[in-house]
């Protein structure tokens, strides 16, 4: 297959291969800076409210006076039942929204993944809008035990008491329904499932329902009667989804001017607004989104396009559970206001400091540019004269192109003549051999199933022995592959197989990782920065150190390691992030593990059989020339 | 892509090609039995992948969905006009099948693999009958490089559009199968089952109405009969036998359904685009965007596009009509009103019969690399619009142009390699040389 670039690059190809380095390498470069980029003030920009229906703290909040003695009534009622199991707690909920004159339902759920079994009582109230048609809903939801399974004593007694606050307003032009969760990771899952009736056999179905739900707020206030420093705003849904940024430009509003009232973001507690607050504020967020996990009961709600957040408490200061309750009451004044669905403002969005965040446009390009530095790379391995003959055949090939094209010419039709006397060379140059790079690297991504499906079947216990025995397996398999293909590939053509197995690897990489940029952004950038090594690992039998040294940096850049960094940062051993994972395999159907697995996983490992062959090739004495 | 050969062993080719000529060799089985299995298997071992993939718009279009088929079934055999409420646009004829056919959805499944068993058959028919390479008008100096038969076959049943098509059973899968079947009748010279096979695709889904002259000219030059009429008898005999069958088509619909109310139903969707649902084509977004007083203008505008391809590409390609005919092929897969990716599965699996000029071709990575793009950005984009809510119609139809300018370079790159072959039939001496458009 004659190279196929216009006439004049043709002939002066080691040009072309230098500009797609230069190229690919910029790219990647400028991802990497731009990203760095994104918390200076040019760069990034004021949130505002864009759906002007909110007007976010325009009433006056009456949650207040006397209020406070029935929160405190039901406080007592919370701390009476803290060592209760689920269903009386269930029970007791059920019969003091009764008491409030709302409907009310119950649901019984129950998980298994790894081996363990997560089960709990739901319980919620629908409380029906006095001036609406129950077509829409909000829901205010406080998980029983919340996301550190501590008793959420003040965000239960607040429900409680604003059900019945609520209840006495005849301004409501949407379903209020208030949701006591028995736990804020699986519960609010298997309601919201059961809510719109895609819940499994092991979770009940709903006895009770409103209209489609537009808003969810979660209040988590733990602990016994304290007062409080600030508003945590969690925001992060599953699989990296975020809520419309007018929800929490609407929290954050209310809190900060309306109750004077702190907010924080990703557990940045003293953001100083800052460049490198900025920055470790939107790489938290990052961490979070691609790990895709649920970080509070509002995760559940946001792959069903319902926007959630949660409020939580922190710290210690003068404000009270009613601060708490009328930041909530405005919230809901607001949500009530909706016109329609929120739509207006950003689905996209890096948030950096409460009232400064950066938009798609923005920061899309640079997870955009590592991949393309990943498909610039793969190309410019297929354009390479390397990729089409045996590697003697390629440094004439290579020696001629420098030289001129006049001569390559010559050479072609010299090598076309003796194999076809009568008929004129056609097509008689340098070939590529496809077969065997394309079936190693597809067998490769399919064979990603096989540790997906073992980890999301093994049980807790035999998580940590399993995954020690599959990175071993992991560690072994390249240089099985590798020395399977040196064996059986003749040498002239031995260097050309790794060289394409190489170029379709990361053209697949970098296919998925475009994809996946749109999907969960942070996700796909870590994986694209994960997987830098991979483009310069490459077979060197000729200089082994080389090979040794790309063998370490892919060493350092395994899933594996990955694995064991973010086990380390949050002080947890490798089995509790693999249960995680199973977990939100199971329950939360969070796709991370699929990616790691099926993506990143495989285009390690043929990264690696390229840096192992040069080993194979120095042992065995195949140095790719015949 | 040819890369398997290397280089033109003449002798080794040569020896085989007596073989190739029986059709169907032990690898030609293995190929077909191997894609059936395949097949099978995903309707079995994923009983709900059916109903995922049948909701996909990228795979079911409103004219050959089978969600809308078997509504159409209900109310055919309820004793109601399918053709009333606007949802089945189907062929009467494809109602009285699937209403004679136990309700079974095994048998139904175990259709659609036979559709594609007899396409894989028609495949390798094509290729066997060398018409591909060796044509009356044309030999192609890269004779010796043609695929073998088994691996046609194998190009169509394995590739991951034309299986996912098949698992979602919209009826383009009949269409595409009765395509086949009339190419290969065509470069046997067997008229008769050539016509009567294009009037059934076209009155299934219109457009293949466009292969008629290609096919034609294909049938005309195949055919080995001694005393061959000229070419103009040849053409009004085979035009009066494709009307005729096609009106018998028609008769036997209006008898079926009692009235000529699919007429408007069927072809009057194809031609009028009444159905706005999103597919992988052009037409869906610029008629959703076009004010009404415009749409009749741009509604004839895009049929007429179609349509001037015909005489431009049949002229052209005279001396291989079985190449005008899979460019038409390719062409109505990008520009008709309706398009999925089972016409371009139609169209990669005929293009792989002139895999031996593909050498010239310019573009064959990043054609490659960008349908792999498209295809994956696709689905997400589509996901983002529809199910996160996140993105908006614009990011979808971003894609399909893409898509479509893919589909429409290779159309192009596969044209400029069959014509610089005919060329260097003509000038050996160019060979290898670079050629400049002035």
């Amino acid at each position: 297959m004659a190279l196929r670039v216009p006439v004049n690059l043709r002939k002066n190809l080691s040009v072309v291969l230098y500009a797609f380095q230069a190229l690919s390498f910029g790219a990647v470069i400028i991802g990497l800076t731009s990203l760095l980029l994104l918390p200076l003030d040019e760069y990034s920009r004021r949130t505002y409210i864009s759906e002007n229906a909110l007007l976010p703290g325009q009433v006056h909040a009456y949650f207040g006076g006397s209020e406070q003695n029935i929160v405190r009534a039901f406080r007592h009622e919370v701390a009476a039942l803290a060592n209760s199991t689920s269903d009386v707690v269930a029970d007791r909920m059920a019969e003091i929204f009764r008491s409030a004159g709302l409907k009310v339902g119950q649901q019984k759920y129950s998980y298994k993944a790894a081996g363990g079994e997560y089960t709990g009582e739901n319980v919620y109230a629908v409380l029906h809008a006095p001036r609406g048609d129950a077509t829409e809903a909000i829901v205010l939801c406080a998980p029983w035990k919340n996301i550190d399974h501590l008793l959420n004593e003040g965000g239960v007694a607040l429900t409680l008491a604003l059900s019945r606050y609520f209840k006495r307003w005849s301004l409501w032009s949407k379903d209020i329904i208030f949701l006591i969760s028995a736990d804020a990771r699986a519960g609010p899952q298997a309601w919201v499932d059961a809510y719109h009736d895609l819940h499994g056999p092991s979770v009940q179905s709903l006895s009770v329902k409103s209209g489609a739900i537009q808003g969810v707020v979660v209040v988590d206030h733990p602990g016994a009667y304290h007062r409080f420093d600030s508003l945590h705003i969690i925001y992060d849904g599953v699989n990296g989804q975020l809520p419309n940024l007018d929800l929490i430009n609407t929290a954050v509003q209310i809190s900060k001017d309306q109750m004077q009232l702190r907010t924080d973001l990703q557990e940045m507690w003293n953001h100083a607004d800052t460049y490198r607050h900025r920055l470790k504020t939107m790489l938290r967020g990052m961490v979070n989104q691609a790990l895709g996990h649920s970080t509070g009961p509002h995760s559940s709600f946001i792959p069903y396009h319902i926007d959630a957040i949660t409020l939580a408490t922190h710290g210690e200061g003068w404000h009270d559970e009613m601060s708490l309750g009328r930041t909530v009451e405005s919230v809901f004044r607001s949500l009530n206001n909706l016109l329609e669905h929120f739509h207006q403002s950003f689905f996209f969005y890096l948030l950096m400091a409460p009232k400064r965040f950066v938009s798609i446009g923005t920061y899309l390009p640079s997870a955009m540019l590592l991949a393309v530095g990943l498909t610039l790379t793969a190309i410019r391995l297929w354009v390479d004269p390397r990729s089409r003959s045996g590697a003697d055949e390629s440094k004439h090939a290579v020696g001629e192109v420098q030289a001129g094209g006049e001569k390559s010419e010559g050479k072609q039709s010299e090598q076309g003549g003796p194999k076809q006397p009568t008929a004129p060379a056609i097509d008689s140059g340098p070939k590529r051999e496809l077969f065997l790079p394309l079936s190693v690297v597809i067998g490769m991504h399919f064979c990603g199933v096989i540790p997906f499906a073992v980890f999301n079947t093994l049980d807790y216990k035999s998580m940590a022995n399993v995954f020690y025995i599959f990175m071993a397996v992991s560690f072994v398999l390249p240089i099985l592959l590798a020395t399977l293909i040196t064996l059986t590939t003749p040498p002239r053509r031995l260097l050309q197989t790794f060289h394409l197995t190489r170029c379709f690897s990361l053209l697949f990489l970098g296919m998925f990782l475009s994809t996946l940029a749109t999907l969960n952004f942070s996700l796909s950038f870590l994986i694209g920065l994960f997987s830098l090594p991979l483009t310069v690992a490459r077979a060197t039998p000729k200089s082994i150190p080389v090979s040794l040294l790309s063998s370490i940096l892919l060493q350092l850049a395994s899933p594996f390691a990955a694995l064991f960094a973010v086990a380390g940062y949050w002080g947890l051993g490798v089995e509790d992030i693999l249960r995680e994972a199973s977990f939100g395999w199971w329950v939360w159907g969070m796709w991370t593990p699929v990616i790691v697995w099926c993506v990143w996983w495989p285009a390690w490992v043929v990264a690696r059989v390229s840096v192992d062959a040069s080993f194979v090739m120095a042992v065995t004495g195949k140095t790719g020339v015949a | 892509m040819n890369n398997k050969l290397k280089g033109p062993k003449t002798a080794v080719t040569e020896k085989a090609v007596p073989e190739f000529e029986s059709g169907m060799d032990r690898k030609c089985l293995l190929a077909i039995g191997t894609g059936i299995l395949l097949r099978l298997i995903f309707f079995t071992a994923f009983p709900s992948l059916p109903t995922t993939l049948a909701q996909r718009v990228e795979i079911s279009t409103p004219v050959t969905s089978y969600k809308r088929l078997q509504e159409g079934i209900y109310l055919y055999t309820h004793g109601v006009s399918p053709y009333d409420g606007g949802v089945f646009h189907q062929a009467p004829l494809l109602l009285s099948l699937f209403t004679i056919l136990p309700s079974s959805t095994t048998i139904t499944n175990l259709l659609y693999i036979l559709a594609d068993l007899l396409s894989a058959i028609s495949l390798v028919q094509i290729a066997a009958s060398g018409v591909p390479a060796t044509t009356p008008h044309h030999v192609s100096p890269r004779k010796a490089n043609t695929w073998p038969p088994w691996a046609i076959a194998a190009a169509f049943l394995f590739n991951p559009f034309s299986i996912a098509t098949c698992i979602a059973r919209p009826t383009i899968v009949f269409t595409n199968c009765i395509v086949l079947h009339a190419i290969a009748s065509a470069v046997q010279g067997r008229r008769a089952p050539a016509f009567i096979s294009l009037a059934m695709a076209s009155y299934l889904s219109l457009y293949p109405v466009l292969l008629f002259p290609p096919l034609l000219l294909l049938t005309y030059d195949s055919s080995k009969s001694p005393s061959r009429p000229s070419i103009q008898t040849f053409a009004i005999v085979t035009t009066v036998l494709f009307t005729t069958v096609l009106l018998t088509y028609l008769k036997l619909s209006h008898i079926l359904t009692g009235s000529w109310e699919f007429v408007a139903s069927t072809y009057g969707v194809h031609l009028l685009l009444p159905d706005l649902t999103p597919n992988v084509g052009l037409w869906w977004y610029f008629f959703i965007e076009m004010f009404d007083s415009f749409r009749a203008f741009f509604l004839c505008l895009f049929q007429l596009h179609l349509l001037i391809y015909v005489p431009g590409i049949c002229l052209r390609l005279r001396k291989q009509p079985l190449f005008a005919l899979i460019t038409l092929v390719g062409i109505s897969s990008i520009f008709k009103s309706y398009p999925a990716i089972g016409d371009t599965t139609l169209y990669l699996s005929l293009l792989a019969l002139y895999n031996h000029t593909f050498p010239p071709m310019r573009y064959t990575f990043f054609l490659a690399a960008a349908l792999l793009y498209a295809s994956f950005l696709g689905p997400a984009f589509y996901y983002l619009w529809v199910y996160a809510g996140s993105g908006n119609a614009n990011f979808f139809y971003a894609i399909t142009l893409v898509w479509s300018i893919v589909n429409a370079l290779i159309v192009a790159d596969a044209l400029y390699a069959v014509l610089r072959d005919e060329h260097e039939t003509e000038r050996p001496e160019l060979i290898g040389k670079d050629v400049v458009q002035i």
